[in-house]
């Protein structure tokens, strides 16, 4: 079992730590990081300024070629047959994507592919599923762009393989994306640079101020009054453009704007730590009992050494010994990986086969893995048998000096340690969880209902929300274009605090556009001043800002202030009066705090959100769909509960907590099961101790307190050891959280609590059966 | 202070029933020392394990010290023995991970004395049995003779009405053998009772009375004194 636990946490691991690998060239892809930090908001993102690239290029040698994904459009909607599906997994790429990146063609040619506008390159399964064939060269695909576009097919490619930071279906022509190309000041495109052999992209990082000051700083003139980065940088701004290895992306790259949910190199660490624990306790198991049923073997090898075998050979019969017991267990190992494994992809999220397995790297490993694991573990015992001398031994006089063995119960003391260290990050894990669910957000996530409308035309959108509005069950309707979820639109603007924006009064902020209804469907609440109202005319100019800003800004009362911004690249600045202050609410992951943020009075119609108030919560998503249908014919209809995209922001952490927690039951059965095995054989070697002072007197609490003291001892020990160091990992892991549960005492307490629980049942079970047994039968034997 | 009447004591397994005990009667006085003779099988020890409240006989009448014993559960057994019975087995059975000490203040501890008085009671008996200077040792590190008196230390220092042996020089040479017999005779000499379970004419001689067993019967009894 503990090699199954091996084997499939292994299996975890390196599937973690294959990705992006299947790249010919993988050593030499780089991707594009953008940091920018202005007016005190940080921006991290996976994305940079469009025309980067290709100024790259031409102005380093060392940039083979360059290659961009335009992610930013969102979905589209698909046409399949007569019908249109909403396809999310869709991206405008550059023509030379497929030079850079190995997604091997099986129909058609990849290199030029992508040369012509209005082409596409789709994978296998897109093609299975919107033509129920491969062979779809030159058949066209029907987008709702400009309410129907066709797009040329002119490859397909195989899937891209799971270990890919993007999963994309259909790879658009770049020439298709609608975009003021040239603004080094936007950033909204995926770069990717194909270094030449041997260029070290960390020195080609040394390269980026340079480029920054020939191209950004010109265009960032436009619109500020500064005269050199270092004005810029001096008012604790900063531009930074660096590359990031692109088998990296997946475990360390954690930024705005990824192609997918990236892994996390914290979990891997965390879970090959846990997979050799699980082996090592496995592993102690085995020489705990092993050493432990010597004195039964004793004899075994008193008599061989009395017939003349060597030290040497014998140490080798326990070897092999240990060897073949544990190819025995990697066979029954593998039995049990290949059965639990379907379920453990499933909480841990993965596309694994036992397949895999069979690989030559993999199988090299396995037979290696029994090997190590029979000397590992056979070493003491084997070293520890073959020193018996022959004549004490048959004499039997041998006393193992079971309780001394110190080792033995530095063993205890590991693997009880081990299990006490899971137990404590379990239940941390599932309290931070359980804390996200029920900390105060600033918005009330329960019973709303968002409904997204892109096949409604954009003019009968209200329309739709008001027909939806008056169904019964429905509170309050508004459009939501932006959502306090992390997957949703995000919008974000410079402002200043004067008409005139310097390096000073300049920053940073979410620029969200609602209506009237926004705030109380979202169940936000005004703090100062009041909501967007039509009963004013001039709300159009207004501006509600959230808590932080009030703080960035600066003012002791900010209603009635103005904020300045402009709405595009060239235009004025426009003063906005400062109407409310909404109180902080979350709207990314609660591992961030509240950056500034404001609202506008605005259109943005693709989606719309209902609070409702309903028991009868299908009935009236069935009205629903029936008004959108009548609205929108042919068009997919699609809806989701605001509470649901927000569990859908830690899945990570829950997978997490689901494998810990496994992970620790796991451990602490493995642990126990040794323990067991020691606690019979304790009984055993003690009958004669435990009759005599039955003899003399002695009670059966008595004697089963005697015995189940040692270990107790053992593994409070073990808790003291473990507690500072699952207090540090798991302080570090909160780190990541801007909210947080403080780790609290009872925690611990718990953990020690359980595990003391469960090591004193299992010991106790054999010492009272130890105590109960008659002392005449154990004094009897001579 | 013993009385057995008619005593039975059968050992069953699936299909063989032994007997162990058959309809056994005997008496012992106060102050008496008896020892029990007769060849293996013929249910010596378990007559002792009865006699000891180790077990229970499956028929028949034991007054223990006037009180009718037959039947007893485990706790009242116990409770009875640890107050009045002590032990001294063939192999010893001291405890090896305690020291001499230790090992002669377990059954005190046992009956819940207090530890100043035990430390009292233990250095007593250890100074009698001139072990005293051997308290702090381990039993793997004294002679045979020297183990068996601690365990005779072990088996007084509770100041027993009854003591019990089992084979007592079993394991002995015959000069440890004698001394452990002497020791004997003096503390019933200061008034214990004593049964002996033994296989030595000689040792049987330091007795008052021997009792011969066969096939669970009492065969004969000599008055030695």
């Amino acid at each position: 079992m503990g090699l199954a636990c091996f084997i499939m946490i292994a299996m975890y691991v390196v599937d973690e730590l294959s990705y992006d690998k299947y790249n010919d060239k993988a050593g030499r892809i780089y991707r594009i990081n953008s940091d920018i930090r202005f007016g005190g908001t940080d921006l991290n993102m996976a994305v940079s300024a469009d025309p980067m690239g290709a100024a790259l290029k031409k102005d380093y040698p060392q940039v083979e070629e360059y290659t961009r994904l335009y992610a930013s459009s969102g979905s589209k909607l698909i046409k399949k047959g007569t019908e249109f599906i909403n396809e999310d997994r869709v991206v405008n790429a550059d023509s030379t994507f497929f030079s850079v990146f190995t997604l091997p063609a099986i129909a058609g040619e990849t290199k030029t592919a992508l040369n012509e506008p209005n082409t596409v390159v789709i994978t296998e399964s897109a093609a299975k599923k919107y033509f129920g064939s491969t062979d779809v060269i030159g058949k066209n695909v029907e987008t709702d762009e400009n309410k129907s576009t066709l797009y040329k097919i002119t490859a397909v490619i195989k899937d891209v393989p799971h270990n890919s930071h993007f999963n994309f279906y259909f790879f658009f022509s770049m020439d298709n994306v609608d975009y003021q190309f040239g603004n080094f000041l936007s950033h909204n495109f995926h770069t990717y640079l194909l270094l030449k052999p041997g260029t070290d992209y960390k020195a080609f990082n040394k390269n980026f101020p340079q480029v920054i000051d020939k191209y950004v700083l010109p265009q960032a003139k436009q619109f500020m009054k500064i005269e050199s980065m270092k004005d810029f940088e001096k008012t604790g701004n900063r531009l930074e453009y660096s590359l990031i290895p692109v088998t990296d992306i997946h475990l360390h790259s954690a930024r705005g704007v990824e192609l997918s949910a990236n892994g996390n190199i914290q979990y891997v660490y965390i879970f090959s730590a846990v997979a050799l624990f699980i082996l090592l306790i496995a592993c102690i198991n085995f020489m705990n009992l092993s050493t432990a049923r010597s004195a039964g073997r004793a004899k075994e090898v008193g008599i061989r050494k009395v017939l003349g075998t060597e030290k040497k050979s014998l140490i080798g019969q326990f070897l092999t010994e240990s060897t073949l017991m544990a190819c025995l267990a990697l066979l029954l190992a593998i039995i049990i990986a290949w059965a639990s494994l379907s379920w453990f992809n499933n909480i841990a999220g993965k596309q694994m086969f036992i397949s895999s397995l069979l690989q030559p790297k993999y199988l090299l490993v396995l037979l290696l893995l029994p090997v190590m694991v029979g000397i590992l573990a056979g070493s003491y015992p084997a070293f520890f048998l073959s020193s018996f001398q022959p004549i004490t031994v048959l004499k039997g006089k041998i006393n193992s000096g079971f309780k001394k063995s110190i080792l033995r119960n530095f063993l205890v003391i590991f693997q009880f340690a081990t299990s006490i260290m899971l137990i404590i990050g379990t239940i941390i894990i599932y309290k931070q969880l359980n804390y996200i669910q029920t900390t105060k957000l600033g918005f009330n996530k329960d019973q709303v209902l968002i409904v997204n409308n892109p096949g409604v035309p954009n003019e009968g959108r209200e329309a739709f929300k008001n027909e939806i509005a008056k169904l019964s069950g429905v509170k309050s309707a508004s459009f939501a274009g932006y959502l306090p979820v992390s997957n949703s639109s995000r919008s974000d603007n410079t402002f200043s605090t004067e008409a005139v924006m310097n390096e000073k009064n300049g920053f940073n902020m979410q620029n969200w556009n609602i209506d009237y209804n926004y705030i109380p469907t979202m169940g936000m609440e005004i703090i100062k001043g009041r909501n967007f109202s039509p009963d004013f005319g001039s709300d159009s100019s207004a501006i509600i800002i959230n808590e932080t800003t009030a703080k960035v800004i600066g003012y002791d009362d900010p209603v009635g202030k103005k904020l300045y911004t402009n709405n595009g690249p060239g235009e004025p600045n426009l003063p906005y009066t400062i109407i409310g202050v909404v109180k902080n609410f979350n709207y990314e992951s609660l591992r961030k705090n509240v950056g500034p943020l404001c609202f506008r009075l605005g259109n943005n119609r693709w989606v719309t959100a209902y609070r409702v108030a309903t028991t009868n919560i299908p009935g009236l998503i069935k009205n629903i769909e029936a008004t959108y249908k009548r609205m929108a014919p042919g068009m997919p209809f699609s809806y989701e509960f605001l509470d649901e995209s927000f569990d859908n922001m830690y899945r990570e952490e829950q997978r997490v907590g689901k494998v810990a927690l496994t992970f620790a039951i796991l451990a602490i059965i493995i642990a126990c099961l040794g323990l067991f095995g020691l606690a019979t054989y304790m009984a055993e070697q003690r009958t004669k101790e435990i009759g005599v002072r039955k003899v003399l007197g002695a009670s059966v609490p008595g004697i089963v307190s005697m015995l189940s003291k040692d270990f107790i001892k053992l593994v409070m020990f073990s808790f003291v050891l473990a507690v500072p160091f699952a207090w540090w990992g798991m302080n570090k892991w909160l780190q990541d959280f801007a909210y947080r549960i403080d780790i609290s005492w009872w925690i611990f307490m718990v953990a020690g609590v359980v595990a003391l629980l469960i090591a004193l049942i299992t010991v106790s079970f054999q010492a009272i059966k130890a105590a109960l047994s008659n002392p005449v039968k154990s004094l009897r034997t001579e | 202070m013993i009385k057995i009447t008619g005593l039975e004591k059968y050992y069953r397994t699936e299909e063989v029933e032994t007997i162990a005990l058959n309809k056994l009667t005997i008496d012992v006085k106060e102050g008496e020392f008896v020892a029990v003779m007769g060849p293996s099988g013929c249910g010596k020890s378990t007559l002792l394990n009865i006699l000891g409240l180790l077990d229970d006989p499956d028929g028949g009448s034991f007054v223990f010290n006037g009180i009718e014993v037959a039947g007893f559960n485990e706790r009242k057994r116990a409770d009875l023995r640890k107050k009045n019975i002590g032990f001294v087995f063939q192999s010893f059975n001291l405890i090896d991970e305690l020291t001499v000490f230790e090992n002669v203040e377990l059954p005190l501890i046992y009956n819940n004395v207090k530890a100043t008085d035990r430390k009292k009671r233990v250095e007593e008996v250890l100074d009698n049995l001139k072990i005293m200077h051997r308290r702090n040792h381990y039993p793997q590190q004294l002679s045979g003779g020297q183990q068996q008196r601690v365990a005779v230390a072990r088996a007084v220092v509770n100041n027993p009405k009854l003591i019990l042996a089992d084979e007592p020089t079993g394991n002995l040479d015959s000069s440890n053998g004698n001394e452990v017999m002497q020791l004997l005779t003096e503390l019933n000499e200061k008034g214990t009772t004593i049964v002996m379970v033994t296989h030595s004419e000689h040792d049987a001689r330091y007795s008052h009375r021997i009792i011969r067993m066969l096939d669970g019967h009492a065969v004969t009894e000599n008055i030695l004194i």
